[in-house]
């Protein structure tokens, strides 16, 4: 039997699930190194030109977010590149991914490239690419692409290649096609592994999107830390810092979210939901 | 039909009719290169976009701020910037490159390059500076020093040198903490330190101050194609950099909109403007003018310095083909707009 948060909270003290007692206890975690900082910053224990106080970063918050607004078009332009270059960088990394999977001659000849090009810095590659395809968003999403492409390619490559033999022998007994072996063995098993990549990627293009943004300073959250740390206003350096790791969470598990859906037989909770969806459909089918 | 189908069509309409508008007002894009985003240390920009003068034109500013290892003037050249921002000695290197570029207008006409020492420090002058590690806010801050450095008969190889970076923690921990001598960089550099507490003395030969700065630098073979565009870009700049002389109020209150950024601390948003008026009001008679004598003069120095192989004849590259139209404006009528926006936006 499955055991679930919801199991476990039956007949816990207080009133209080599971989940939410572990809420409660990041929380506290977390007030409580946020005091311990700000007592720090006030006492002069930490220095003022690294770490400026919570509160201070607070109220930078409600300027940058309220008050003066203007952090809303450099995140609006942030979010536009990460999304632009998770996108190129994932078609192009499961989609030659599947190619060097399935064909091992090509598979030969591409994946070494590959490899080194993983290997090579993207930063020292960024200004080359802009010299090559212009300033603006196109250099832009191509540094994102680089950065993300590939953990999809890597993961598409392994789940393509590692395919059960045993079931492959069985499809090619059964007289499986091409195309049949692939819908139906091929991507199934290969799609949990490639969401696996698709999470690493999306989280891989908020940094490569800063890398773009540091080297073409004219708009995004990148160029906006610049300016704060270049004027050493280090409370709205860090408000804009704390955005982005804000973001990068939620991506991640926005992410998570995507997985659970496109592979979810992959999960308990997704199983049973296509499940019932499929019980309840039969039924339907069968009563009329 | 669906809304999802009103949805695309308004969609397709819409990006369809972007390029008609576009070209209905006849606008010329103009993509300028530099090392900042709009600024607070580049005014005349901000100014001129509140006060509609680009429009006006007929120009679109393309900004390309960047800091990449590839140097400026190869945008121009491969036609990506029709203007960039240069240094005297980014200048005179591209040309000895064989760079065909003229220097058509100059943003500053005060160095706004320094070189800075904690206040109190023992280092009072250049000279003290032999033997000790000095900071450079980036690379292209070697040049200066190099310069500074030839004033007082040493080189560059009499220091030790540490690029910092721009970020304004470093700068300030290097300068606080003694871990440099002093720091060549420029007046933005300056501005953070000061108004955290952290006092700065400036030892800049007194005849490096008058060096021109951030001059345009636009493709010889060029000027004529898009000269519109630049005579409308360049009037525009100018007629911002003159609203500060005659309104810096109005100015410092279109920064507060444009950069609030910059201007979060008021005192450090204030200061920084007034230091960037005194490094971009021209003290030609013409706005923006070329001093042929001022780049004779400097270039011997930089020659000396180790900072350019060779001297190029002012005449050479200098040109003011746009300077007369760069001037060209009535200046009660900017003087009168200045005023009616201050009105309605206080």
């Amino acid at each position: 039997m499955a055991v679930s948060d919801s199991t476990l909270s039956e007949g816990a003290g207080g009133g209080l699930s599971l989940r939410q007692r572990r809420i409660l206890t990041h929380a506290g975690i977390f007030l409580t190194l946020i005091a311990l900082w700000e007592i720090g910053s006030r006492a002069g224990w930490l220095d003022p030109l690294f770490y400026p106080r919570p509160s201070n970063i607070l109220r930078s918050f409600w300027l940058i977010y309220v008050q003066n607004g203007n952090v809303w078009y450099h995140l609006y332009a942030t979010m536009i590149l990460v999304f632009a270059g998770f996108a190129a960088g994932s078609i192009l990394g499961v989609g030659l991914g599947a190619l060097v999977g399935f064909n091992p001659l090509v598979r030969r000849f591409i994946k070494p490239y590959v490899i080194v090009l993983e290997a090579t810095p993207r930063i020292a590659v960024a200004p080359l690419l802009i010299a090559a395809l212009g300033f603006g968003a196109p250099s832009k999403v191509a540094i994102i692409m680089l950065v993300c492409f590939f953990a999809p390619f890597i993961n598409t490559l392994s789940g393509v290649v590692n395919v059960d033999e045993d079931r492959l022998e069985l499809f090619r007994s059964l007289g499986a096609s091409k195309w049949q072996t692939l819908r139906k063995l091929v991507l199934p098993d290969a799609v949990p592994v490639i969401m696996a990549g698709e999470r690493l990627a999306l989280t891989a293009a908020l940094s490569g999107a800063l890398v773009a943004e540091f080297i073409q300073r004219n708009e995004g959250i990148g160029s906006l830390i610049l300016v704060y740390t270049r004027n050493l206003n280090m409370a709205s350096a860090f408000a804009c810092i704390f955005t982005l790791t804000i973001l990068g969470f939620l991506i991640f598990r926005g992410m998570e979210w995507v997985d659970h859906h496109v592979a979810f037989w992959k999960h308990e909770p997704g199983l049973e939901r296509v499940g019932r969806r499929r019980r309840r459909k039969m039924k339907e089918a069968l009563d009329e | 039909m669906t809304k999802f189908n009103t949805l695309l069509v308004s969609t397709a309409i819409a990006v369809t009719s972007v390029p008609a508008i576009g070209l209905a007002q006849d606008m010329t894009t103009v993509n300028m290169i530099n090392p900042l985003p709009r600024s607070t240390n580049f005014y005349p920009l901000v100014v001129g976009e509140a006060l509609g003068y680009f429009e006006e034109e007929g120009v679109i500013v393309n900004l390309l701020p960047s800091d990449t290892s590839i140097p400026y003037v190869a945008f121009v050249q491969n036609g990506q910037a029709d203007l960039a921002m240069l240094d005297p000695v980014e200048t005179v290197n591209a040309l000895n490159a064989g760079a065909p570029i003229n220097t058509v207008y100059e943003v500053m006409q005060n160095a706004p390059e320094g070189i800075g020492v904690p206040a109190g420090s023992d280092v009072d002058s250049i000279e003290d500076l032999v033997g000790t590690t000095v900071g450079l806010v980036s690379d292209r801050d070697r040049s200066f020093l190099q310069a500074a450095l030839n004033t007082v008969g040493a080189s560059i190889d009499d220091v030790e040198t540490v690029v910092l970076g721009e970020s304004g923690p470093t700068l300030a921990a290097a300068m606080r903490d003694g871990n440099v001598s002093a720091i060549s960089g420029a007046a933005p550099d300056w501005i953070s330190l000061i108004v955290n507490g952290i006092e700065v003395d400036l030892i800049t030969p007194p005849e490096l101050l008058t060096s021109p700065a951030n001059t345009f630098a636009a493709n010889a073979d060029t000027l004529e194609e898009k000269r519109d565009a630049m005579e409308g870009f360049l009037r525009a700049w100018s007629k911002g950099m003159y609203v500060a002389a005659v309104n810096p109020e109005a100015v410092a209150e279109m920064l507060r909109q444009a950069v609030p950024e910059e201007w979060e601390n008021e005192d450090a948003g204030q200061l920084y403007l007034d230091m960037s008026i005194g490094m971009n009001l021209s003290t030609t008679e013409r706005l923006g003018d070329v001093q042929p004598d001022v780049w004779n003069s400097i270039q011997p120095q930089f020659l000396e310095s180790g900072a350019i192989e060779e001297i190029v004849p002012a005449e050479d590259f200098l040109n003011d083909i746009y300077i007369e139209a760069a001037n060209d404006f009535d200046r009660a009528e900017v003087e009168a707009e200045a005023a009616a926006w201050m009105e309605e936006n206080q």
